[in-house]
């Protein structure tokens, strides 16, 4: 354990110097655009979800869809950049480290990015919501089981990210793939046989707020979610760690 | 407790098939310097990678300090510092930073830092990002890391590639003084003879994965032994009455060649060679270089 968080603060200097933290807010100011540019007139203030719900939701279709997951991508690939350049791995696993611990210590690191992201973007929903006028008490327990679901989500994306960009040592490919993974989200997230099975559409599935339309992927509960998370990351980081602890370096 | 710091029995390690390393039994003593020498493909790398537990050895084992090194490698490891192949360093970083990162996961004081950065010189310029440094100032800084953990054994895989001679003078002048001021027993990979020829007390010559040689710098020295070679105006005769007084000659243009001559012996026959007239034009020393040696041991195989 202390050898893990020795090497979780060696990560973090290593990052704290480094443009990493330019695309943290990336997605947050573009999801804060369009909820205070989105217009909610046509909101039935009655319906049981709330302005609120749309506002969220509408935040959140670029945001889940598209930038969490390839987001989650980047942030894996840059925390092996730096060991894939010029004999990194060598030095790192020469040193007193175990694997498993190393292994840990970069997912937490972009689990930790990732959760940033959700917080401001949190923040981003809370401040259109003052800025549109909404009134009200703030429904924190729906934003936050949004957010925090969104990046439940994300974790076994990171896990098999981290998987490949150890392997790989070119920083590209990696997000090649994870795009390539992503962008059939635009269609996998309206079929109700793949959306619930579809690691990269688990995102958006957690923070779209309302199920109020039956269509797709979102017809499904919460728990459905949910396993399929929880299993693709035993799976995912599973083989990551036995991959990991077995390569030659 | 072994008295050797490294001991390897049988190592090897196969690739498809092929063998990288085959049946290597090293041994390095406390205190040496280990010249671990051999040209580039040899299985230097692959040697030094399992003897630090980057990869996993096919057969035959690893013990470093006594320990073995599956069973106890973080207990090994902490106390061996590495430089393999490349200097490794976070460019944006500068020196101090990276070795910050460095001694957070090693656990070592504050303080050492300072003191690695003085060891190799690098004080000055210690604030600066690393992407700024030249290859010799890179390679400084991986051997400042190697030794952040004050280790009691140091891997250095060609730590003097792609330096110019001053740079390479530096080097090794640093890895000389590590016995004698730190205590510390240095393995160092090269496949330059002369590089290891200055630094190192014993040598292991590695060919196609297999040790062809291990001695001490002295017993190489002493392999390549001298000849004298002597010019004369009637070398047949000369021979033949060199051969009566017992000496090992033979003639090979443009003159005569004498082995395992004392110089009495010479000057014995130089003596009486102007006695009976012969003209004596030249008497020189030809000495097998230990380059010649090396390059013979390497390119056969077999031992000298």
């Amino acid at each position: 354990m202390t050898g893990f968080l020795r090497l979780l603060a060696a990560e973090r200097l290593k990052l704290s110097k480094s443009f990493i933290w330019l695309l943290v807010p990336i997605s947050p100011l573009v999801s804060l655009a369009i909820g205070l540019l989105v217009s909610l007139d046509n909101v039935d203030g009655t319906w049981k979800y709330g302005s609120y719900a749309i506002l969220a939701s509408s935040m959140a279709s670029f945001h889940a869809m598209l930038f969490l997951p390839i987001l989650t991508g980047i942030f894996t690939a840059f925390v092996c950049r730096y060991e894939h350049g010029g004999g990194g791995w060598k030095m790192l696993l020469a040193l007193p480290v175990s694997r498993t611990a190393l292994f840990f210590a970069k997912f937490t690191v972009v689990a930790s990015l990732i959760l940033v992201t959700q917080l401001l973007f949190l923040a981003a929903v809370v401040y259109s919501a003052h800025y549109q006028g909404i009134d009200g008490a703030i429904p924190w327990r729906m934003l936050l089981t949004g957010v925090g679901g969104g990046f439940l989500a994300c974790l076994p994306l990171a896990a098999l990210q981290l998987l490949v960009s150890v392997g790989w040592s070119s920083f590209a490919a990696p997000l090649a793939i994870n795009v390539a993974l992503t962008v059939p989200n635009m269609l996998v997230i309206n079929s109700a046989t793949y959306g619930p099975f579809y690691p990269w559409a688990q995102p958006m599935l957690a923070m779209l707020w309302y199920s109020d339309q039956d269509f797709g992927g979102f017809s499904l509960p919460l728990e459905n979610i949910f396993m399929t998370v929880a299993g693709s990351f035993a799976l995912f980081l599973a083989a990551g760690l036995i991959y990991f602890n077995r390569k030659e370096i | 407790m072994s008295e050797w710091v490294i001991e390897t029995k049988g190592l090897s390690k196969r690739y498809r098939g092929r063998y990288a390393v085959s049946n290597l039994n090293l041994k390095i003593a406390k205190g040496d310097i280990y010249g671990f020498l051999g040209p580039n493909g040899a299985g230097k790398t692959t040697t030094i990678r399992m003897l630090l537990g980057l990869i996993k050895p096919t057969n035959g084992s690893v013990h470093v300090f006594g320990r073995p090194l599956h069973k106890e490698r973080l207990k090994v490891l902490r106390k061996v510092g590495s430089l393999v192949e490349y200097p490794s360093y976070y460019g944006h970083l500068s020196a101090i930073d990276n070795l910050e990162a460095i001694r957070r996961i090693l656990d070592a004081p504050a303080a050492r830092i300072g003191e690695v950065l003085d060891i190799v010189g690098l004080a000055k310029e210690a604030r600066r990002p690393v992407k700024g440094y030249s290859l010799g100032m890179k390679q400084r800084l991986g051997i400042a890391s190697a030794l952040l953990g004050n280790p009691e054994l140091l891997v250095l895989d060609e730590p003097t590639n792609g330096l110019d001679p001053s740079g390479i003078q530096e080097i090794r002048e640093l890895i000389k003084q590590m016995p004698k001021q730190h205590g510390i027993t240095v393995l160092i990979s090269s496949h330059l003879l002369n590089e290891v020829e200055l630094t190192a007390g014993t040598v292991g010559i590695i060919r196609h994965g297999e040790l062809v040689f291990q001695d001490t710098i002295e017993r190489l020295q002493r392999q390549a032994k001298s000849q004298i070679s002597l010019v004369v105006s009637e070398p047949e005769q000369a021979a033949a009455m060199m051969r009566e007084q017992g000496l090992n000659v033979r003639l090979s243009e443009p003159g005569i060649l004498l082995e395992d001559a004392s110089d009495p012996a010479i000057a014995g026959v130089v003596k009486r060679l102007v006695e009976r007239s012969h003209g004596v034009y030249r008497v020189e020393e030809k000495r097998k270089s230990l380059e010649q040696l090396y390059l013979q041991i390497v390119g056969e195989g077999g031992r000298p």
